[in-house]
């Protein structure tokens, strides 16, 4: 039996263990009241036959109680997706260490991870009350999904190497997923994030405006002033989840815990209020989630959310407020604002890497760019303890971009490789590409002329960037290198990566925890929004047709990453990710400075069961899941 | 007079005219569109996620060349008052603007009263009792009020009222009435909130009237007029508003026409840190984040305000003094 196929089938004989044991399940009070007056259905016809018996943190809660958070006026549609909208098929436990059964009741995985089969829930409800069937996951696959119109490129998680998966409907409860060959990750992929694509197309509500489903559909296009065509129409009313399109729609059916009922952007206040049909029950049998309500408050400055949790007005958030300059002034007025802080595991492989372009258009450039000696000598001429001490009081890790402790996959050596300030050897590494130098100092290129680097920054993530470059010029001057800073707005500074137009940039990285399996962007070069630092090689890598051949050892770790994806064991694929990373980590393909420590968030003093770490990663949407079993000890929140 | 005024309107609209095409072009400028802004956000989250992209250029029609976009943009303004769409909350400009703009001008005009309430008299009582005790004070917070960044006061303000006062702060009004119906309670609490944007607003544009209600007033009180009157008996108080106030009152009207935009647009710092619904903040994120018809939409706005202003000061100074009119 493979290592999937268990661990779904101990999650489904689990749930199969408290349905069959005939439970009285239990509801919220305010649901009750709707039962009784018959504007809800009783609960039993409500939940699944097998709901899903989630495990809490730390006891079963008692209902009640408003979530009080705080949305930005704009751009922050992550906020609502990270407490409410990450509900998959499967899911990853509370620890992000195994993937468990979500919306789906169970998964059989074939011996060689190509085929997976998803046994639904029976019985399982949208928020509007109808029924959820294998028919929702086939309507995104084949209208949705296949469709050239509405999807012109497919999610990489959905596609193998011999093209998109193949989706068949097995039963009304039984939907197979299978790739032409093995995709030992799709399981993790699912849990993640992007997991969500399946399980968000409520057939009944969005056929309406699909042209295939309503051959009246122009009637529907001209009433929406926001639409020129169906695609539009379909694309406003059915947006990705990612985007502020979803949460624009109130109307749209969804399987997640607590339903909008106005849309983000226009109103003072985002509210959602508890789904009557969501499918998950606590171990006392009492249909989660425990809270009624979240409402977010729109602000249009992070200082203002800041304000809001001195004044006790911010119940559960970490979002914002977990900046390490913040910390201190939140501590002092912790009694005012009745609530304690909890640490989050936002731990990315690096947060200040110097990412150079190793695909530089500019031969002479790409030359000394791509010698991995220049990378070196660079490596050991910034001082990452005085930036630390510098920008951060002293709090960080002057550490290369590598996998964390935490992750299963550290190794000391690469953290610590070319990590020590000394500048005599970073000249001798830099003497072995660029040793000659002009009369004020500085190196010159192989075309004779001052080799002179553009580095791009933008003031992102609240971690003084552009100080810290102004530092990293400084330290590389006194080594002979010319680096020109240029501070510059972020939308063009991505505009510039992505055409490949820059000489480097500073960014940071994901995979620092278990997402190196999923998204080594920093091991191995693959195409990304941000993170593009040989952007052509990731162009080969997708398409060997398209960008351009690497060099051997480059495409090494292409094969053995490769060999990562089919891995139908957890032991298997963790030690085929180290042969990746052993590859890589020596050719140092971006210069990592600093990993930060833990963030952390504030919570109420009498909010209970709340995750602590919290594990957060760009991909793993938390604690969505996990809020429904978040609770207030004396059903609200503190006055 | 008749002559006037209509000559006023008609060179309104090829003002206007230049100004959309400005605008439009302004926020076109910037590299990039709404698209890549949306992308490089989602990147930050950790989202790594190109082929969602794709799907949305096609949804937003960013291909167009820019007149074509131009035309579009103006033929439905002018034929069906419809400014287009933001992106970034995906509905029609027209449905996110006027509520905003609602309580931009219930703050405009309450800040401009206050302004008037409180320059008039302080400027006329500083200009009779020059160097007095009383003329030193408003001197001294009419300079304060001058030097210190709205922004800043704002913040001061904040802080002493969360800090000493233990009030909600940020918003118009407390969380508890955010989305109540309208009672007696949440009047209450709104003008527990409403003062402090106004004072703040309002303070520099009052202590830059107070300075120029006194120099103007200082002017007249010496002409041979106000001798004359006074030599034939004239009560003081009577003298004073009759004649020289009056004449003073020029900046007065003037100072409508460029106090319509300032209010709407000039104040977005503050808007942003106390947290107004008002049009400041909405614009400020549409420029941000390239939402270009929002943004065009709320610059085309501001514009014919302060062309509207313009004229509606220049028909108030025609009024009050008949020299305008000749010229």
């Amino acid at each position: 039996m493979t290592f999937f196929s268990k661990i779904a089938l101990t999650g489904a004989s689990l749930a199969l263990g408290f349905a069959t044991a005939a439970w009285s399940f239990e509801e919220a009070p305010m649901l009750k009241e709707q039962v009784a007056s018959g504007a809800l259905p009783p609960l039993e016809e409500r939940l699944p036959k097998n709901p899903l018996v989630l495990e809490v943190v730390e006891q079963p809660g008692e209902y009640g109680g408003t979530l009080r958070r705080a949305i930005l006026g704009g751009g922050d549609q992550h906020n609502i997706v990270r407490t409410i909208g990450s509900e998959n098929l499967v899911r990853w436990d509370v620890n992000w260490t195994e993937v468990r059964p979500n919306i789906a009741e169970s998964v059989d995985v074939s011996e060689d991870a190509s085929t997976f089969v998803f046994n639904l829930r029976e019985g399982m409800r949208w928020s509007d009350g109808a029924p959820f069937t294998a028919d929702d996951i086939m309507f995104w696959y084949e209208d949705v999904f296949s469709n050239e119109k509405l999807t012109p490129s497919k999610h990489p998680n959905y596609v193998g190497p011999s093209g998109p998966v193949k989706v068949t409907k097995l039963s009304d409860t039984a939907v197979e997923f299978k790739f032409g060959e093995p995709n030992g990750l799709f399981l993790q992929q699912m849990a993640y994030g992007f997991g969500y694509y399946p399980v968000v197309y409520a057939k009944h509500y969005l056929s309406q405006f699909h042209e295939k489903y309503n051959p009246d559909i122009q009637a529907l296009v001209d009433a929406e002033p926001a639409a020129a065509d169906w695609i539009q129409l379909f694309n406003l009313k059915a947006g990705p989840m990612h985007t502020p399109l979803f949460w624009q729609n109130p109307d749209r059916p969804t399987l997640h815990a607590w339903h909008l009922t106005n849309a983000y952007g226009s109103t003072d206040r985002v509210v959602a209020e508890r789904n009557p049909y969501y499918f998950k029950v606590d171990e006392a049998g009492q249909q989660l989630p425990y809270m009624d309500r979240i409402t977010y408050d729109q602000v249009e400055d992070v200082e203002t959310i800041l304000l809001k949790a001195f004044n006790g007005e911010i119940d559960y958030m970490n979002r914002h407020l977990g900046r390490p300059a913040y910390r201190a002034v939140l501590n002092d007025n912790k009694e005012r604002g009745k609530y304690r802080f909890f640490d989050t595991n936002d731990l990315p492989s690096n947060t200040m890497i110097l990412m150079l372009n190793l695909n530089h258009e500019d031969p002479v450039k790409r030359e000394v760019l791509s010698n991995v000696d220049f990378r070196k000598g660079l490596s050991h001429a910034v001082n990452r303890q005085e930036i630390i001490d510098l920008l951060y009081f002293g709090s960080g890790l002057a550490v290369q971009t590598s996998p964390r402790e935490t992750s299963g996959l550290y190794k000391e050596e690469y953290a610590k490789q070319f990590t020590e300030f000394n500048p005599d050897l970073a000249n001798e590494f830099l003497d072995k590409v660029i040793p000659n130098k002009d009369d004020e100092g500085f190196r010159l290129g192989p075309d004779g002329n001052r080799f002179t680097l553009i580095f791009m920054v933008a003031d992102v993530f609240g971690l003084q960037f552009p100080d810290a470059m102004q530092l990293v010029a400084e330290y590389a001057r006194d080594v002979g290198l010319d680096f020109q800073v240029r501070a510059t707005d972020r939308s063009r500074l991505m505009e510039l990566v992505r055409s490949n137009e820059h000489d480097a940039y500073m960014w940071n990285c994901a995979g620092g925890q278990a997402d190196a399996y999923t998204a080594p962007i920093c091991y191995v070069p693959l195409p990304g929004n941000t993170v593009n630092w040989a952007i052509e090689w990731a162009k080969w890598g997708v398409d060997p047709t398209t960008g351009e051949e690497p060099p051997a050892e480059v495409k090494a770790v292409f094969d053995a990453y490769e060999k990562v994806l089919t891995a139908s064991n957890p032991e298997d694929q963790k030690a085929r990710m180290q042969e990746v990373l052993d590859l890589a980590m020596p050719q140092l393909f971006t210069v990592g400075l600093v990993q930060n420590l833990p963030p952390f968030g504030i919570a109420r003093n009498n909010v209970r069961n709340v995750p602590d770490p919290l594990p957060i990663a760009g991909q793993l949407w938390y604690p969505a899941p996990y809020t429904a079993q978040l609770y207030y000890e004396g059903g609200k929140s503190l006055p | 007079m008749k002559g006037f005024i209509l000559r006023r309107i008609l060179y309104m609209i090829p003002t206007l005219f230049l100004v959309s095409i400005v605008t439009f072009v302004i926020i076109q400028l910037p590299p990039g569109d709404y698209l890549d802004v949306l992308m490089t956000e989602l990147g930050e989250a950790g989202v790594e996620d190109s082929s969602t992209m794709d799907a949305l250029r096609e949804q937003y029609g960013l291909g167009q060349p820019i007149y074509v976009q131009y035309f579009k943009w103006m033929k439905a303004i002018l034929l069906h008052g419809d400014f287009g769409l933001s992106f970034e909350k995906n509905r029609p400009v027209t449905d996110l603007i006027w509520n905003r703009l609602g309580w931009t001008f219930g703050i405009s005009i309450m800040t401009l009263l206050f302004i008037w309430i409180t320059a008039l008299p302080i400027g006329i009582y500083s200009a009779v009792r020059k160097y007095s005790a009383g003329d030193y004070i408003a001197t001294f917070f009419g300079f304060i009020g001058l030097a210190v960044p709205n922004f800043l006061l704002a913040l001061v303000m904040m802080y002493i009222s969360f800090k000493y006062f233990g009030q909600s702060v940020g918003g118009l009004v407390s969380p508890e009435y955010l989305d109540a119906p309208w009672t007696w309670d949440k009047y209450v609490d709104l003008f527990k909130h409403i003062w402090m944007p106004i004072v703040v607003v309002g303070t520099s544009g009052a202590a830059a009237l107070i300075r120029i209600m006194r120099a103007n007033l200082l002017d007249e009180l010496y002409r041979p007029y106000v001798v004359t009157a006074r030599a034939k008996g004239m009560s003081e108080f009577q003298l004073l508003l009759r004649y020289p106030v009056r004449v003073a009152l020029n900046p007065f009207v003037s100072t409508i026409g460029w106090i319509l935009p300032t209010l709407v647009s000039g104040e977005i710092i503050v808007a942003v840190v106390m947290n107004l619904p008002t049009t400041g903040p909405l614009l400020l994120r549409a420029l941000l984040v390239q939402d270009m018809y929002l943004a065009g939409s709320l610059i085309l706005i501001v514009s014919m305000l302060t062309v509207v202003g313009t004229l509606i000061s220049d028909l108030l100074l025609a009024w009050i003094d008949p020299r305008i009119r000749y010229q």
